[in-house]
């Protein structure tokens, strides 16, 4: 009897324990550091070399938009994380919340190599302090299969071109409203009317017959190129990157006066438990290593002096780091202040 | 019934009394003890139900009455979220598209689970269980995998296109196969497919054969045997299935992401995005509320029907 009992209680038991090893959370512990970062910016290619120099390991979540990046990050009260590559949409959220901590710059021995006009920029400095460590920036570019398209496109409208219906891809990403508002015309497209959405709208609709798919990964975006089921695509330099290492023939262009793009900065976790790793990790990224590091692998243009030094003046002339005249010519992501219609209109453009 | 109880009084006890005296006698100690043997097995799975499963849900019922402000959820009642949902043609749009996949894969399932049961109960003789082991089969791969694997089938420089190119039939390869409602509901009746023969093809299995001799002997065309005698009794067993099929389908969002159209987004995205990149948990609380109670209204007619029996 007794037998069965037990039997019974372990069968029981047994539904729960089962369930219970996978529920255990996987705490960091000692100087291992979580992130929430944009895809590349801690690939094994320079992390392995940061792990090496501090004895330090980064584990990296990717976000696939700014407000998933802002969400993940903040629930757990910022213990989740203890970093955050934040772009400028962000940012001052971040520091309105009360999630992020100032930065001690006087821990970065590299900090004074970040050109000057990204050390006290409006999008991560706030309130007098620095609350962001500004590292890498870039716009975004029009893709397109150089075989497939003849001639070097110089605006974005060739996307409406009859030729190419049904092989384009834009992101999966209400930000790209900004874009079209752009394209439009639109002075500001971060700020735009009710009406001005409408607009966009009747954009988007005549545009959404040839879009053969929107892409939410920057993988599934290199994977729709070399299936062959688009040619062209509104894109982040890092598919650029990708598609060239795999002798796919893509060009990239950046059509001018209508470009939108992003500025990048690093932001510590107010409630963080591995803030002297934090600084560790920002200071390798600003350094010559990290910077051609994260330049090689995503293709966007660094932030620092040392990072100019280490790829040679002729990539940094490439990257346009050496007058920052892209930087300023881009509209960089701000933060929007009716995003639920934005959001709203996104779903509408996709049901 | 009542009546005729109330005219043989002596019935009632003639039926429960006896049994009941016969138990209590015969093992007086096994009845004090089965109870805590129950709760003892119960105990785990409740405790683990209701931490991981009925707390969540009354947290998500809650989410979905609040509302989003200015990038903070604001926890106060408010029916703001079912107006966005039911006020906007969008969202009744995806509603009306989900539902309406989600019965027709349940459908075609249903068409192709029926034939297939019969064939493996009636005829697969010795090799039932292994027919019937190779239904399963695809359960043992990754769902993701199996869907990457339309995805190539019907890709532009895919299998199908090749397929076609070579034999002549088309010039250029074509783009109708993927990234429509066809391929999702493609993926979907295949995917699923699984989970509609297993209690299609149990409900066969107890299927008395004789009935359906004594129906061929009273003359009953084979198709009048079929809808008269075996279709209702194997009817359970296919509510079954579609109740599971429906409502896979119903929550996917995963196929819709990978294998539809630009403009064919299903409910699970449209959830899948509040919660992800807009970060209106309370406005995806309630979309993730429509899809439970559209779910739980099917689940009810199946019950009257009798699927569970």
């Amino acid at each position: 009897m007794w037998h069965r009992l037990i039997t019974a209680f372990l069968i029981g038991l047994l539904g729960l324990t089962s369930g219970m090893l996978s529920a255990q959370p996987a705490q960091a512990a000692g100087c291992t550091l979580t992130a929430i970062v944009w895809e590349g910016y801690t690939d094994a290619s320079f992390a392995q070399k940061f792990e090496q120099e501090t004895g330090c390991a980064i584990k990296a979540t990717y976000a696939g938009s700014s407000d998933e990046m802002f969400a993940k990050f903040r629930t757990g009260g910022g213990r989740t994380y203890d970093l955050i590559s934040a772009s400028g949409d962000i940012t001052e959220r971040l520091y309105k919340a009360g999630l992020v901590r100032p930065i001690d710059t006087s821990k970065l021995e590299n900090y004074d190599s970040i050109f000057s006009p990204f050390q006290k920029g409006d999008w991560n400095s706030f309130d007098g302090k620095p609350y962001g460590v500004t590292f890498a920036w870039g716009p975004n570019v029009l893709l397109y299969n150089t075989e497939k398209v003849a001639t070097s496109p110089t605006s974005w409208d060739v996307l409406f071109d009859p030729q190419y219906a049904g092989q384009i891809t834009i992101p999966d990403n209400p930000m790209t409203i900004a874009d079209v508002a752009l394209w439009l015309g639109k002075a500001d497209p971060y700020d735009l009317t009710d009406a001005d959405l409408a607009e966009v709208k009747d954009k988007l609709l005549e545009l959404r017959p040839s879009i053969r798919k929107f892409w939410a990964t920057a993988g599934e975006l290199a994977n729709l190129f070399q299936s062959g089921e688009v040619v062209l695509a509104h894109a982040w330099p890092l598919t650029y990157t990708q598609l060239i290492e795999a002798d796919y023939p893509v060009g990239s262009v950046n059509p001018k006066g209508e470009l939108t793009g992003w500025t990048d900065s690093w932001m510590i976790s107010k409630n963080s438990r591995n803030v002297d790793a934090a600084y560790k990790w920002i200071d390798f990224i600003l350094s010559g290593e990290g910077q051609k590091g994260v330049m090689d692998v995503t293709g966007y243009s660094g932030a620092t002096e040392l990072g100019v030094e280490a790829v040679g003046p002729e990539r940094a002339k490439e990257l346009f780091m050496d007058d920052l005249s892209l930087h300023e010519e881009i509209k960089m992501w701000q933060s929007v202040q009716n995003y639920d219609k934005w959001v709203q209109l996104w779903n509408e453009i996709r049901s | 019934m009542g009546a005729a109880l109330e005219r043989n009084p002596q019935l009632e006890p003639l039926i429960t009394q006896p049994s009941e005296a016969q138990f209590s006698e015969a093992q007086p100690r096994r009845r004090d003890r089965t109870p805590v043997a129950l709760y003892a097995t119960l105990l785990p799975p409740l405790v683990w139900m209701t931490l991981l499963y009925f707390v969540p849900i009354a947290i998500l019922i809650s989410y979905s009455f609040w509302r989003l402000e200015a990038f903070d959820i604001v926890r106060e009642f408010s029916l703001v979220n079912f107006q966005t949902i039911f006020g906007n043609t969008a969202y009744r749009t995806v509603i009306v598209r989900t539902v309406m996949t989600a019965l027709g894969v349940t459908a075609i399932d249903a068409a192709i689970a029926l034939p297939l049961a019969f064939f493996i109960t009636r005829f697969g003789g010795r090799y039932h269980t292994l027919l019937t082991l190779l239904v399963i089969l695809p359960l043992w791969s990754s769902y993701l995998v199996r869907v990457f694997a339309w995805k190539i089938i019907l890709g532009y420089n895919g299998i199908l296109n090749s397929a076609l190119l070579s034999l002549g039939i088309l010039q250029q390869p074509s783009q109708i196969f993927l990234y429509n409602q066809f391929s999702t509901t493609l993926t979907f009746v295949h995917v699923w497919l699984p989970f509609m023969i297993l209690p299609v093809i149990t409900a066969f299995e107890r299927l008395p054969k004789d009935l359906l001799e004594a129906s061929a002997d009273l003359n009953a065309p084979p198709l009048t045997t079929f809808r008269k005698v075996a279709l209702p009794l194997v009817t359970p067993g296919l509510l079954a299935g579609s109740i599971n099929v429906f409502a896979l389908t119903m929550g996917d969002f995963i196929t819709p992401n990978l294998i539809g159209g630009p403009s064919g987004i299903m409910l699970g995205n449209v959830i899948s995005s509040q919660f992800g990149v807009s970060y209106n948990w309370p406005l995806g609380a309630a979309f993730a509320l429509v899809v439970m109670l559209i779910v739980f209204l099917a689940l009810t007619v199946v019950v009257r029907r009798g699927a569970l029996e």
